[in-house]
């Protein structure tokens, strides 16, 4: 009996690799599902702030419109950046930094999967549960708060794809900010420091209209407002039009660079990498 | 440059080439507290510690290697190196004319890796849904799959351990099931870094038979260890290790008769004896000498020309022994008599050469 058989071919064909892929983001949604009570805490403390905000628009809003913003599109507007800002939530920097730092990334390693594609399906399978939650709280919250106006007319189009843009951007963010541990050794900093300039500057907090003009300028051109804002904008109808387009271009910018970027960064960090002990 | 070498029809094709190998790792200097924190903001002061130190080694297809060495010799970084988790300092490294990597995936699907201290598993899920998932990494077909677990099923016992959660495993459970996980698809190469560490003897035995299985079926095999009880009847090379150079490569059956025969009896006795002299008067072959304290005996002896039963009869006869430990032999003192010119670096025999 021999070991195996010597040709293999070099690459898995493509049904091969979308059977691994789905393999992949299943487990990691399962393992996520075990995490669960310890996850839901994480989400009540997420959905108590989108309520005080809630609330807080509510006073500032009640004596009439600021910025083109009244209150039922603010509302909209809230929830659905809510919605964004729970997708790739922290899970997946923070599992990535920790096996990082403890070593058992030689693990994930001697996997015949590339690094990032892995971690990018995992983050698809968690995020598919965070879906889920985040879009329950945000209905349960619309009731509560006497419900929202639809879409924007006719901006059904653009508003998908930005939508579905949000999701590697904020994958590709979280995971060069994740690698950021091969140079710093410590996590919580670098996440702490993350959260706050995506918050912020994803308009999630407030809306960047709120914002100086400057910063309005500066972060129309920054992957951050791709992140959560762009397609609250196109849904309360702020965004419309070739507009709109422009701005989901400049998601779709940022999608490529940032994954090339990141891909680069893997590079540089896996030769940084010490291993030591089994 | 051609890597895989091909020899005439006895056809020992090099798997595994290895050359002028090295892997420094660069580490901050810090001065001890906050102080020495923040200085290193603005004085960035680096050590290098060099973790193997020019290793060359080739390795033949269906030989089994025991990689052998002292903790912190650097068996793991090499090993880490030939699976492309680490990216060398310089030199070369070739697994099946691939450089793992730059080449780690290709890799990853040709060789079988365990790390001892580490898991594969996935923590929170049943065994079985791990494996699953390996099967798909490696595009096994079902049939294929089944086929493997069945035979590993055979010798590891694994039905038990399917639907078990990972995080709920003894550690001997655990190496069994991380043992599927690395061979689940039958590679041709297999990594065993310190599979026995931790483990308990009968779950150590069962490790080793499965080792000389994969090897008897014609399966690549390094195994790392610092346990030389490991490697006696899997490996007949022993590559030994030690601050990152290799010492001794060569057949294993000479290292281990001549340097690891000897075992240590330590005794514990109810009151200092007066002379040590009765005891070695009655074991010629044998060293008596005082331990840690005056209460205290070893005795260092050949199981070959004395054994255990004559030297406890012995020390009883003189005096009275309230507790006994046996030390087996370790790498350590192989390495230590090694430098002391004991042990000359052997020219290297092939695999099939008598052992």
């Amino acid at each position: 009996m021999t070991a195996a058989d010597p040709v293999l071919p070099p690459r898995l064909p493509v049904p091969a690799v979308m059977r691994a892929n789905r393999s992949m983001a299943r487990t990691a949604f399962r393992s996520l599902v075990t995490h669960q009570v310890s996850f839901l805490f994480g989400l009540l403390a997420t959905a108590f702030a989108a309520l005080s905000m809630l609330y807080l628009w509510r006073a500032v809003l009640a004596n009439g419109p600021v910025h083109g913003f009244d209150w039922p599109h603010m509302k909209a507007y809230l929830l659905l950046t809510f919605v964004a800002s729970s997708l790739v939530s922290s899970y997946v920097d923070y599992r990535m930094a920790g096996r990082i730092r403890e070593g058992d990334v030689a693990m994930d390693l001697v996997r015949p999967v590339g690094y990032q594609r892995a971690r990018f399906v995992e983050a698809l399978g968690f995020g598919v549960y965070e879906l889920g939650t985040g879009l329950l709280v945000v209905v349960v919250a619309a009731l509560a708060f006497g419900g929202v106006p639809g879409p924007a007319g006719g901006e059904a189009l653009v508003f998908a794809a930005s939508a579905l843009l949000v999701f590697p951007l904020r994958f590709a963010v979280v995971y060069m900010s994740g690698l950021l541990v091969f140079w710093t050794q410590n996590y919580i900093g670098v996440q702490a420091g993350r959260i706050a300039v995506v918050t912020l500057c994803s308009g999630a907090l407030v809306p960047i209209v709120f914002l100086p003009l400057w910063a309005q300028d500066v972060l129309a051109y920054l992957p951050f407002v791709g992140m959560a804002a762009t397609p609250a904008l196109v849904y309360v109808g702020h965004l419309t039009g070739s507009e709109a387009w422009r701005a989901v271009g400049v998601q779709a910018f940022w999608v490529v660079v940032l994954w090339g970027l990141g891909r680069a960064m893997w590079g540089a960090a896996s030769r940084k990498l010490t291993v030591h002990g089994g | 440059m051609a890597s895989i070498t091909f020899f005439s029809d006895d056809a020992a094709v090099t798997l595994i080439e290895v050359a002028q190998l090295r892997k420094v790792f660069r580490r901050p200097d810090k001065r001890p507290g906050l102080a020495g924190s923040v200085r290193h903001l603005v004085e960035r002061k680096f050590v290098d510690k060099v973790a193997v130190d020019d290793i060359d080694l080739r390795i033949d297809a269906g030989e089994a290697v025991a990689y052998v060495g002292p903790n912190g010799a650097g068996k793991s970084t090499t090993v880490k190196m030939l699976t492309g988790v680490l990216v060398p300092t310089s030199g070369t490294v070739h697994v099946e004319g691939r450089v793992p990597h730059k080449d780690r995936i290709a890799n990853a699907r040709r060789i079988g890796v365990v790390f001892g201290q580490r898991t594969q598993l996935w923590w929170d899920l049943p065994v079985r849904d791990s494996l699953e998932l390996l099967r798909d990494m490696h595009g096994l077909s079902d049939a294929e799959y089944g086929r493997n677990l069945e035979r590993l099923d055979a010798t590891l016992g694994l039905a038990e351990l399917l639907p078990s959660m990972a995080r709920k495993l003894s550690l001997g459970q655990r190496m069994r099931a991380d043992l599927a996980a690395a061979l689940i698809h039958r590679p041709p190469i297999v990594f065993l870094d310190e599979p026995t560490i931790g483990l308990d003897i009968a779950v150590k035995d069962k490790v080793r038979a499965f080792a000389r299985e994969l090897v008897a079926e014609g399966t690549t095999v390094l195994l790392t260890t610092h346990d030389l009880g490991d490697i006696e009847d899997i490996c007949k090379r022993i590559v030994i290790i030690d601050a990152g150079r290799i010492v001794y490569d060569g057949g294993i059956a000479a290292v281990l008769a001549e340097y690891a025969r000897e075992r240590t009896m330590h005794f514990a006795l109810a009151q200092a004896p007066m002379s040590l002299a009765p005891i070695g008067a009655r074991l010629p072959g044998a060293v008596v000498s005082e331990g840690p304290s005056a209460s205290q005996v070893d005795v260092t002896f050949d199981p070959s020309v004395v054994s255990a039963g004559q030297v406890l009869v012995a020390v009883q006869s003189e005096v009275e022994v309230v507790d006994i430990r046996i030390d087996e032999p370790a790498i350590q003192d192989v390495v230590r008599r090694m430098y002391a010119g004991e042990l000359r670096d052997a020219p290297r025999e092939g695999p099939d050469a008598p052992p």
